[in-house]
C-alpha cells in the first residue's frame, strides 16, 4: 500500500471475559488497525465476539485487558465522535422523527435554528419528507433504521460503528438499505466498522473484511476487497465478488 | 382513543346497571325474609333494614343531598384526596427516580420501603394523630404516605425498566446525565409512573375514609360512613359507598385519560386502538 494512511483506530491485544457463574472468554487477544475513511467489516459466527469488540470501541464495555486507541487517545467511555448504530431498535419511541434526528445536536448544545437546518437536510437525505412530526411507531423497520443512521450522522462523527444494523430487516429491505448506506458512505467518507454475519453484505460494503473465529474470538483472516466503487447490483454478480465470497465462506467453514 | 373511551363508559354503565338490578331483587326478597330486629352487643335495635329497598335508598339520598351534607362531604373529602395525592406523589416519584439512578441510595432505602410498604393506614392513624395533631395535616399526611409508597415503587420500577439500548444510544450521542434524565429516563418511565398514580388514587380514596376518623367532624364522607355505622343505618352506608364508588370511577377515568395522552407514542395492541 503506497498511499500514506492515518490510523484512526488501534486495538492492541484486546481480551474480554464476561464474568458470571461460568466466565466466558469472548475475545482472545484481538489486534486490529482501522485507517481513516476505511470501511471495515467484521464477519464471524454467532458468539465470535464481534459485537463485544465494537461495544468496546464504542466505550460501552471495558476490555478485560488490552487497549483501544482512537486518534491516539485511549477510549474511556462512549462519545459522539464514535457514532453507534444498534442491532435492535434504538430510536427513541417517545420522540418524533425530528427530535430523534436532532438529539445529538441538542446534546452538543447546537442552537435551535441551526439544529432545524441540519435536521431538515438529514430528512431530505433519507427521503422522509412529511414524516418529521411522526412517532417511530408510524415508521417501517427500514425507515426507522435509516432514521437511526441519520441521527448518528447529524453530529458528523469521525467513526461509525454499525452492529448488525440490518439484521432484523427482511432480505429485500436489507439490500435496499445496503445501497443507501453505500451511497451515504461515498458521499460522507467516514471510518466505518460494520459487524455482520452476512458475508455478502460485508463484501458489498467494505474495503476490508476481517473474519473472526468462533468463541473465543480471534482474527482468523483478513481479506482486502478491491472491487470498484460505486458498487451496484452488477457488483453482486461479478466474478470477483463471487470469488471473494467463496474464499471467505471457505475460511468460515474451516473454523 | 374516542372509541376506547366510549366502550369503557358503556361497559361501566352496563355492569353497574346489572349490579343495581341484582341489588333490587336481593332487597325485595330480603325485606320479606330478614329480621327487622337485631341483637347488637348489649341490646336490641328495632326497625333495622338490613337490605333497604330502592325507596328507602332514594329517600335517604334525597335527604343527604337536600340537606347539603352529601355535596359538602364530597367537596371536603375530594379535596383531601387530591391534596394527599399531590403531596405523596411529589415525594414518592422523585425518591423512586433517585433510588433507581443512585445505587447507594437504593442500597440504603430498599429495606425501608419493603418494611413499610404494607403498613396499613389504620395502624398509622393514632400515631399521626399524636404527632401531627387532630387537624387537616394528619389526615392529608396519612393519605400522602400511602400514595408516596405506591408512586415510589412505580417510579423506581419505571426507571429500572428503561431499555439499556436507549441509555447507551443517548450516551453515545453525547448526552449529559441531566439531559438523559429529562429526555430519556423521564419519558420512558412516565407510563409506569402514571400507572402507579392511578393505583395510588384508588388507594387515596380508601385511605381518606380511614383518615377522616381522626377527630371526625361533618362534613366528610369518612365521618358520614362512621356515623351511619354507629346508628346503624344501612341506607346511609349504601349511599356513602355508592358515592365513593362513583368518585373512584371518575378519578380512574381521569387518570386513564391522562395516561392515554402521555403515551400516545406507544405501540398499542389492536384491541386497545
Amino acid at each position: 500500500m503506497p498511499e500514506p494512511r492515518r490510523r484512526r483506530l488501534e486495538m492492541r491485544d484486546v481480551v474480554h471475559v464476561y464474568e458470571g457463574k461460568t466466565a466466558t472468554r469472548a475475545l482472545d487477544g484481538v489486534s486490529l488497525d482501522v485507517h481513516d475513511n476505511e470501511f471495515l467489516a467484521i464477519v464471524g459466527p454467532v458468539g465470535s465476539g464481534k459485537t463485544t469488540l465494537v461495544r468496546i470501541v464504542a466505550g460501552f464495555l471495558r476490555p478485560t485487558s488490552g487497549v483501544v486507541l482512537c486518534d491516539g487517545a485511549p477510549v474511556t467511555g462512549p462519545g459522539p465522535e464514535r457514532g453507534y448504530v444498534f442491532q435492535e431498535e434504538a430510536i427513541f419511541p417517545w420522540m418524533s422523527v425530528r427530535d430523534n434526528l436532532g438529539f445529538g445536536l441538542l446534546a452538543k448544545g447546537v442552537v435551535a435554528s441551526e439544529r432545524e437546518k441540519i435536521v431538515a437536510e438529514l430528512v431530505r437525505l433519507i427521503g422522509l419528507e412529511g414524516y418529521e412530526g411522526a412517532y417511530p411507531k408510524e415508521l417501517s423497520g427500514g425507515m426507522s433504521k435509516m432514521v437511526e443512521v441519520a441521527r448518528v450522522l447529524a453530529t458528523d462523527p469521525a467513526i461509525l460503528l454499525l452492529d448488525e444494523p440490518f439484521g432484523l430487516l427482511d432480505a429485500q429491505t436489507r439490500s435496499k438499505m445496503q445501497d443507501q448506506l453505500s451511497l451515504l458512505w461515498e458521499e460522507k467518507r467516514k471510518t466505518v466498522i460494520l459487524v455482520t454475519h452476512d458475508v455478502e453484505e460485508a463484501i458489498y460494503l467494505a474495503d476490508r473484511v476481517v473474519v473472526f473465529t468462533p468463541r473465543p474470538g480471534r482474527i482468523k483472516v483478513e481479506v482486502t476487497v478491491d472491487l470498484p466503487r460505486p458498487r451496484s447490483l452488477e457488483t453482486r454478480f461479478s466474478p470477483a465478488f463471487l470469488a471473494l465470497k467463496r474464499s471467505i465462506w471457505k475460511e468460515i467453514g474451516r473454523a | 382513543m374516542n372509541g376506547l373511551w366510549r366502550r369503557r363508559l358503556w361497559r361501566a354503565l352496563l355492569s353497574l346497571g346489572v349490579l343495581a338490578v341484582l341489588y333490587g331483587i336481593a332487597s325485595q326478597i330480603g325485606s320479606a325474609l330478614l329480621p327487622r330486629r337485631i341483637w347488637m352487643v348489649a341490646h336490641y335495635i328495632e326497625d333495622v333494614e338490613l337490605l333497604p329497598p330502592y325507596a328507602s335508598l332514594l329517600e335517604e339520598a334525597v335527604f343527604l343531598v337536600k340537606s347539603g351534607i352529601l355535596p359538602r362531604s364530597i367537596l371536603v373529602s375530594t379535596a383531601r384526596v387530591l391534596e394527599g395525592l399531590a403531596l405523596g406523589a411529589a415525594v414518592g416519584v422523585p425518591l423512586g427516580l433517585s433510588m433507581a439512578r443512585v445505587a447507594r441510595l437504593e442500597w440504603l432505602l430498599d429495606p425501608w420501603v419493603t418494611f413499610f410498604r404494607f403498613t396499613p393506614a389504620l395502624a398509622l392513624l393514632p400515631l399521626y394523630a399524636l404527632w401531627f395533631g387532630l387537624g387537616e395535616l394528619s389526615k392529608i399526611l396519612l393519605i400522602a404516605t400511602a400514595v408516596a409508597v405506591v408512586t415510589l415503587l412505580g417510579a423506581y420500577q419505571g426507571v429500572r425498566d428503561v431499555p439499556r439500548v436507549y441509555l447507551e444510544a443517548a450516551k453515545s450521542l453525547g448526552a449529559s446525565d441531566g439531559l438523559i434524565l429529562r429526555k430519556i429516563v423521564w419519558p420512558a418511565a412516565l407510563p409506569q409512573i402514571l400507572s402507579s398514580v392511578r393505583i395510588a388514587l384508588g388507594l387515596a380514596w380508601v385511605t381518606v375514609v380511614v383518615a377522616e376518623l381522626i377527630k371526625a367532624t361533618m362534613p366528610s364522607l369518612g365521618y358520614l360512613l362512621a356515623l351511619a355505622g354507629a346508628y346503624p343505618r344501612v341506607s346511609t352506608i349504601a349511599v356513602g359507598i355508592v358515592t365513593i364508588g362513583v368518585l373512584v370511577l371518575a378519578c380512574d377515568a381521569a387518570a386513564l385519560g391522562l395516561y392515554a395522552m402521555a403515551t400516545r407514542w406507544m405501540k398499542r395492541s389492536p384491541a386497545d386502538a
